[in-house]
């Protein structure tokens, strides 16, 4: 059989965010070759993601986008749109699912630099599985991607500064959501809010969100709780514990859901010195937002740089990535849950996994045994993270509950649920079994 | 506190399948059981193995008929014992793609008729309307009948609740201690100190290699597979899992060479209950687990060969595990000379599942001191030349 062209790079980035595209320039300028490969048909990840078809009209950051993609025009990156990072195989092969020619391209680099940004985190509750259910980072991308808003009425719920943003991009675009559910309490946080005077830009943004929905009479109900979601009548009907101990009904076409995000590492290859080198940068690495990606990617490019000559670098953070993460500890304590809301008082019905079906109740059942399993046991025979999402939605809240239950359980309960298996996504088994790849690179 | 033969206490080591079989069997006839792990059950081989309960592929004589003995047990442990609803019977299909594996498998049909499985030969115009997904270059199928399959996560779990043992995990044996006779051992050592028994069993995989110093007996042979998404459709024209010759070929292959040979692949489709395919699988002198798309690339494409239609599924993911092999292809399942109270069960290669069930209940009755009902003679753990079994 044929040996499938690889080719070769000093450097593949792998994602083409503000950081993988402020990463790749870098590098490419130090006078690496380089491929950056971006899953999506355009770059600019989830902060500058693009409109399909250039028709909608821009939400923010244009013009810090504009400069990025400049430094990358004449660096000489080459790009690889639309091709999926499915993992690095143990012969070293960065392996790229190219969806629109079904094939899988490989990539020998010495260097990976990770830049898939972060994982939005979105806690089970009753009816989250349902349909008319998203995050709100998706809704944000599909605002972002078609200028439009879906149809029927929309529900935020959940906890942190995106929800709210999310709800400024709805008024802006005429369509206001009924109410925005927040788990925390800002305003009963004064300490952290002073704090955080200490980044006016955050405040800023946060006043001028704050101020539309106020103008436009969207409740911001603070440390109130989403507790279940029914269809009833064609309709979702949300049911909030409110902060006194009542409840309120919300009805909605629409519920975006969102608990914060957290770092990637998600069945990624880990960061090693050892060559292929993998670094990571950006959201995937530390959850530092926008203002300090670009700043990041700069940062792991110079130090894959370094790593590649052979001398070391000074491991010193960029000022600027310890600043944001300032900001972000003070946002997490702005935004910390108020209310007892949790796994423990989730009912045994709730939907854990959403690709297998499989509840709360299956799970506690398995921790109630007497030779109680561990991890790898529990998703194998509980089949949690067993699913087409290969446990993306429900890895966090399996492995919190384990841990909640028995805080001693062996291997850890901080260990992953899934190991590092490829593919990361799901692939086409007509592209892994082809070996006419194009000769590129030849 | 002294060892004894008669006793009734059983340290057995390894909860993979054969270690949970050994104790679920041990356990019914009034033994104390404590079954350890260095990690957590299935979590080697058991954990990462293809399910196939299958005399399709074995050769003829003692490897045959003790498949058939497994194939009949795990039918009664679904009928009547603890394994219900895990025990999947239906058909193995074993294919010849050209007209040299065709004659490869007409002679292995004829053992496997010898041996008393039902047959039923496919060929021309049968062919499609018995096999509809399948590729229509296929020459030849057999239908080898009363197979099954069962998934080894399931089936250790079950085994160890029925058991009523609770798993010792994360429990590793350093070492085997000896009585002050030097004939039997006295106890196991672990980090969590000495665990004494009357009678030990070492059901370790490729741990037991090491513990027994028999590391130039049984090697690690790792295979790679592949699991895809759900596709009932697809599945459910399969009336059984299919195997092709090939998988016989690559098995002689590392025989002829003694046992260790280059990468060899075989091909596997099994359709999974869930509605998903398990495609495997590798050969590998190895003991890691990783997975390189070569050896991915080359499975896929010649499962695609054979059932088109699983083209259009996607891989949801790859894994491998690693199976203890022997030189000669026979496993170890014995008393250990030397020793009056120690018992060995690994080295079953790719037949851990098949045969595992079978081996727990052997093993419990050499311990009893009943008649375990197949000749043992073949697996003896000493016919290997003396190396240091215990050093």
């Amino acid at each position: 059989m044929a040996e499938p062209a690889i080719s070769s790079f000093d450097v593949l980035v792998i994602g083409g965010g503000a950081a993988g595209v402020a990463a790749a320039a870098e590098l490419a300028s130090a006078g690496l070759s380089v491929a950056l490969a971006e899953q999506r048909p355009t770059l600019g990840g989830a902060y500058h993601r693009q409109p399909v078809g250039g028709s909608a009209r821009q939400l923010r950051g244009q013009r810090q986008w504009l400069r990025l993609l400049r430094g990358l025009a004449g660096a000489g990156v080459e790009q690889r749109l639309g091709h999926v990072f499915i993992g690095l195989e143990s012969d070293g092969i960065a392996m790229l699912d190219d969806r629109a020619a079904r094939r899988i391209r490989s990539i020998k680099a010495r260097a990976l630099v990770i830049a898939v940004g972060a994982i939005e985190r979105v806690l089970p509750r009753p009816g989250w599985q349902l349909d008319g259910v998203m995050t709100s980072g998706g809704l944000q991308m599909l605002l972002k991607e078609t200028g439009g808003v879906p149809p029927g009425d929309l529900l935020i719920a959940g906890s942190g500064p995106l929800n709210v943003a999310v709800a400024a991009d709805l008024i802006r675009l005429g369509r206001p959501p009924v109410a925005v559910i927040e788990n925390g309490n800002p305003f009963a946080r004064p300490g952290a809010a002073l704090r955080l005077a200490a980044h006016p830009g955050l405040v800023a943004e946060a006043a001028r969100h704050l101020a539309r929905l106020a103008s436009a009479r969207v409740p911001w109900l603070r440390g109130s709780a989403l507790a279940a979601i029914e269809r009833r009548d064609g309709r979702l009907r949300a049911t909030v514990r409110m902060p006194g101990g009542g409840s309120r009904m919300f009805a909605a076409d629409i519920v975006a859901l969102h608990d914060g995000i957290r770092p990637n590492a998600f069945g990624l290859p880990a960061e090693t010195q050892a060559q292929p080198i993998v670094v990571r940068a950006g959201d995937c690495r530390e959850a530092l937002g926008i203002r300090a990606a670009v700043a990041d990617g700069r940062h792991a490019a110079r130090q894959v740089a370094a790593m590649l000559a052979g001398t070391v670098r000074d491991g010193s953070a960029d000022r600027k990535i310890g600043r944001q993460r300032r900001a972000q500890a003070i946002l997490h304590e702005l935004f910390r849950p108020v209310d007892g809301y949790g796994l423990a008082a989730l009912p045994d019905d709730t939907i854990l996994c959403r690709c297998e079906g499989r509840t709360v109740g299956d799970l506690r059942l398995m921790l109630a045994e007497t030779d109680a399993p561990g991890l790898r046991e529990i998703k194998l025979n509980g089949r949690f993270g067993m699913g087409l999402c290969q446990g993306r939605f429900c890895a966090d809240a399996v492995r919190d509950m384990v841990a909640a239950a028995r805080p001693a359980v062996d291997g850890g309960a901080s260990g992953p649920l899934s190991r590092d298996r490829w593919p990361l996504r799901p692939a086409s088994i007509a592209a892994l079994a082809a070996d006419d790849e194009l000769q590129e690179g030849k | 506190m002294g060892a004894s033969i008669g006793g009734k206490t059983v340290v057995v080591v390894g909860a993979g399948i054969v270690g949970a079989a050994t104790a679920y069997f041990l356990s019914r006839s009034g033994f104390a059981v404590r079954l350890l792990d260095a990690n957590a059950p299935a979590s080697a081989a058991s954990g990462a193995a293809d399910g196939a309960v299958s005399v399709a592929s074995k050769r003829p004589g003692p490897m045959m008929t003790a498949a058939l003995a497994g194939i009949a047990l795990y039918r009664r442990l679904e009928r009547d014992g603890p394994l219900g609803g895990l025990f999947h019977e239906r058909p193995t299909i074993m294919v010849a793609e050209d007209e040299h594996e065709a004659e490869t498998l007409r002679g292995h049909a004829e053992a496997l008729a010898g041996a008393g499985k039902q047959l039923r030969h496919f060929e021309g115009t049968a062919l499609p309307s018995y096999l509809p997904s399948v590729s229509a270059h296929v020459r030849l199928a057999v239908e080898v009948g009363e197979e099954g399959h069962a998934i080894g996560y399931e089936v250790v779990r079950r085994l160890i609740a029925a058991s009523g043992v609770a798993v010792e995990r994360t429990t590793p044996v350093l070492e085997l201690v000896k009585s002050s006779s030097a004939r039997s051992i006295a106890a196991v050592a672990t980090p969590r100190g000495p665990i004494e028994a009357d009678h030990f069993v070492i059901a370790a995989g490729g741990g037991s290699a090491e513990l027994l110093g028999l590391s130039g007996t049984v090697r690690p042979r790792k295979g790679q597979l592949v699991v895809t998404e759900r596709a009932p459709a697809l599945n459910a024209s399969l009336p059984g899992s299919l195997m092709s010759c090939r998988y016989l070929l690559s098995k002689d292959a590392i025989l002829a060479a003694g046992g260790a040979a280059g990468r060899r692949f075989g091909l596997v489709i099994d359709p999974l209950r869930t509605g998903q395919f398990l495609i495997g699988g590798t050969r590998e002198e190895s003991g890691d687990t990783s997975n390189d798309l070569a050896a991915v690339r080359i499975m896929l494409a010649s499962a695609v060969r054979l059932l088109p239609g699983i083209a259009r599924l996607r891989a949801l993911r790859a894994f491998a595990g690693v199976r203890s092999a022997t030189s000669d292809g026979l496993p170890l399942v014995g008393r250990v000379p030397g020793y009056d109270n120690l018992i060995v069960a690994t080295g079953f290669e790719g037949d851990g599942i098949c045969l595992g069930p079978l081996m727990g209940r052997t093993v419990s009755r050499l311990i009893a001191g009943e008649d375990c009902e197949l000749d043992l003679a073949p697996f003896a753990p000493g016919r290997f030349e003396r190396r240091s079994l215990v050093a």
